[in-house]
């Protein structure tokens, strides 16, 4: 069992923060991924967010009617099987890395 | 807010003369068009800046970061999330004399604004016989490359290059968008501005404002013998890591941004072609109409004798962006842009 801890995601488009309206769930609750952990409310809309990963809720991060900063922890998970990618808060997209590309083509350089 | 504008400030250009010329400032393009934009609402009080969530929060892409609190809650402000109602707003301010910079938030969302944008802002100039210029500079933060989900990269280009009286432009560089959104801004005909996204974190040097080359000029980036590479937005950035990669294999490419998709430099495009006698364009687009088939009209028209190869295009696939981790497999690769190098180098 690994310990995931949720943090606050990106609700819509550059929403800085959201307040818990209500937990679906409590310490020690087994959860199924996918499964409704906690209604939130943005400056947009109320929201359900559901589990990233299956396991046990092991902590929840914030009282009801708290309000979070996008990326502040939200609810530690005890993880059933093996860890799930890491879901980070940001921007919608990624920033792109600058690695130099790999290439497989070579060129003749034409004849003089 | 009045209904009509104020009248505009006097000559915009404040700087010394014989001011010894100091060392530009390196930033991202996203601080380079924040600036262009706080230097077009300090120099024209007509100048307006909105839409979604542009003010408060300063953008999605911390673009309009600061803008508010410096230029007040009736010069930059939030719209609601309508994107026909934040460029039907810009149609009503413009013919009140305001000259509106809107934004949508993301191209995917130009969409639902296509008919304010077609059919009044292309055309209130041309309807009104003059009466009513509509000096509106429409940014969207457009083309992929991160990774974004659907309706978050789409290309638009060719569909606004398309309608007669916009005129469609789309930086590389940070200094490119500080330049071009501060002409688009300035020009008293309707811009659309589109700021490609994967370049937002891109430092650069950016040159205090200036003399800018006129709107529909091209510009050589890398200059060189065997062929010419033309691109823009983010594909230039691109064709410069494959002109590097070329040139380890003794092959000399020449890389033209083309900066303005509407009207298009066909004079300096030709220029190079009679230099390389080759040419290859690349976009993101999908290739069936896109704009490469364009350029490369506009290639053999004014430069066929210069031919040695026909023109080659390397763009996306006729298929809307794949979202996520699909999309690179989608954007041109060295690889795929190389090849089209090496078919017209052997034709």
């Amino acid at each position: 069992m690994a310990e995931h801890t949720f943090l606050l995601p990106d609700l819509g488009e550059g929403l800085v923060e959201a307040s818990v309206l209500a937990w679906l769930v409590a310490p020690g609750d087994t959860v199924e991924r996918n499964q409704p952990l906690v209604e939130v409310e943005t400056a947009k809309s109320a929201v359900e967010i559901p589990s990233p990963h299956a396991g046990t809720v092991a902590r929840l991060h914030a009282a009801e009617g708290a309000t979070l900063a996008v990326g502040a922890p939200l609810v530690t998970i005890d993880a059933a099987a093996g860890p799930d990618a890491a879901a980070g808060p940001g921007i919608v997209g990624t920033v792109p890395d600058e690695e130099p590309p790999a290439r497989r083509v070579r060129l003749r350089p034409p004849p003089e | 807010m009045t209904t009509s504008a104020p009248a505009a400030r006097g000559e915009r250009d404040g700087r010394a003369d014989g001011a010894a010329p100091a060392r530009p400032a390196v930033l991202t393009m996203q601080q380079a068009i924040n600036r262009a934009l706080a230097e077009a609402l300090a120099e024209d009080p007509r100048t307006l800046v909105f839409g979604e969530d542009v003010g408060r929060l300063g953008g999605v892409f911390r673009v309009t970061d600061g803008l508010q609190r410096r230029f007040g809650e009736d010069r930059v402000f939030d719209t609601p999330l309508a994107e026909s109602g934040i460029v039907g707003l810009a149609v009503g301010l413009a013919m009140n004399g305001w000259r509106p910079v809107p934004e949508l938030q993301f191209d995917g969302f130009a969409y639902p604004a296509v008919d304010q944008i077609v059919n009044q802002v292309a055309r209130m100039h041309y309807r009104t016989r003059g009466a009513a210029p509509m000096p509106v500079t429409l940014r969207v933060p457009s083309f992929g490359g991160i990774r974004a989900p659907e309706h978050h990269g789409e290309s638009l280009e060719a569909l606004f290059a398309h309608v007669p009286g916009l005129k469609v432009c789309a930086p590389s560089s940070p200094a490119e968008a500080h330049q071009l959104l501060l002409q688009s801004v300035r020009a008293d005909d309707p811009v659309v501005y589109l700021e490609p996204k994967a370049r937002y974190w891109e430092r650069g040097p950016v040159p205090d404002d200036g003399p800018a080359p006129p709107v529909g000029t091209s510009r050589v980036v890398r200059p060189g013998r065997h062929a010419t590479l033309v691109a823009w937005g983010a594909m230039v950035h691109r064709c410069l890591q494959v002109a590097r990669l070329a040139a380890e294999d003794g092959v000399e490419l020449e890389v033209v941004d083309l900066r303005w998709l509407k009207p298009i430099d066909a004079d300096g495009l030709a220029a190079s072609v009679a230099r390389t006698r080759r040419a290859v364009v690349v976009h993101e687009a999908p290739l069936t109409a896109g704009l490469g088939a364009e350029v490369a009209a506009l290639v053999q028209e004014r430069a066929f004798r210069s031919l040695a190869a026909p023109v080659q295009r390397v763009t996306g696939f006729d298929v809307p962006y794949p979202a996520g981790p699909l999309e690179p497999k989608y954007l041109p690769t060295v690889d795929r842009v190389l090849l089209a190098v090496q078919r017209v180098l052997e034709f």
